[in-house]
């Protein structure tokens, strides 16, 4: 199970000639937020002791849904617009 | 059971060979693709991957719309475990309103066995709604 590293974006609005196309790099994502997370990680901690749930399992809980998404497409065509995602 | 594998032990329960020889055919009948497993039991092996939506609508005013959506079966997996992390007395308050709709289910003995059984359910699971100006499927792939 690894986090999704890679998604693709299309949002193509059919009145529109251009729409947004985005690859998006999932990896820097994570790697930008890596920091942030350290920082908020006795934060979660502290929240998880007030509300009584277990931080590790919370944690694992999270990183197993990130790691699942790998796969998840969903696509959307009428007539006003376009939707196109897919996660790798 | 297969009925190659049945025979053979027929055999040995008859006395035709031996247990060397029951072993050694079982062996084989293990190397042989396809034999030892009937297409019941292959297709169980097969793990469900992906729950399909499909939705082919048309509507008289907006024109048509399709909708494909494919979710993998391990964020599902996933989705189930977060109920583990849910604080004791909301479970009980999300039991509580479970039971008044008629679901009996306590959300917080989910175990990854249970689990895997509604999984293996959904295998089978297959919804065709056709209508006048929408078809809707949804499926395991």
């Amino acid at each position: 199970m690894r986090p999704p590293l890679l998604a693709v974006v299309h949002i193509l609005p059919n009145a529109m000639h251009r729409g947004i196309r985005l690859w998006v790099p999932l990896f820097l994502v994570w790697l930008l937020l890596l920091p942030f997370l350290l920082v908020l990680l006795p934060v979660f901690f502290v929240v998880c002791a007030a509300i009584d749930i277990h931080p590790f399992k919370t944690l694992g809980a999270f990183i197993a849904v990130l790691g699942s998404l790998n796969g998840t497409h969903v696509e959307v065509d009428s007539p006003s617009a376009s939707v196109f995602i897919h996660v790798y | 059971m297969s009925e190659n594998r049945r025979q053979i032990l027929d055999m040995l329960a008859q006395g035709k060979i031996n247990a060397d020889e029951a072993e050694r055919l079982l062996k084989a009948l293990e190397r042989e693709p396809g034999s030892t497993t009937t297409a019941a039991d292959a297709r169980r092996n097969e793990q469900v991957k992906y729950l399909r939506v499909v939705v082919d609508a048309h509507d008289d005013q907006d024109g048509p719309t399709k909708v494909n959506i494919r979710v993998p079966m391990q964020l599902l997996r996933a989705g189930v475990k977060l109920t583990s992390i849910i604080p004791p007395r909301a479970r009980t308050e999300v039991n509580e309103a479970l039971r008044k709709e008629g679901i009996d289910v306590d959300i917080g003995k989910l175990t990854p066995e249970s689990l895997e059984d509604i999984v293996e359910q959904l295998r089978d699971l297959q919804v065709d709604v056709d209508h006048e100006h929408a078809k809707v499927r949804i499926f395991c792939e």
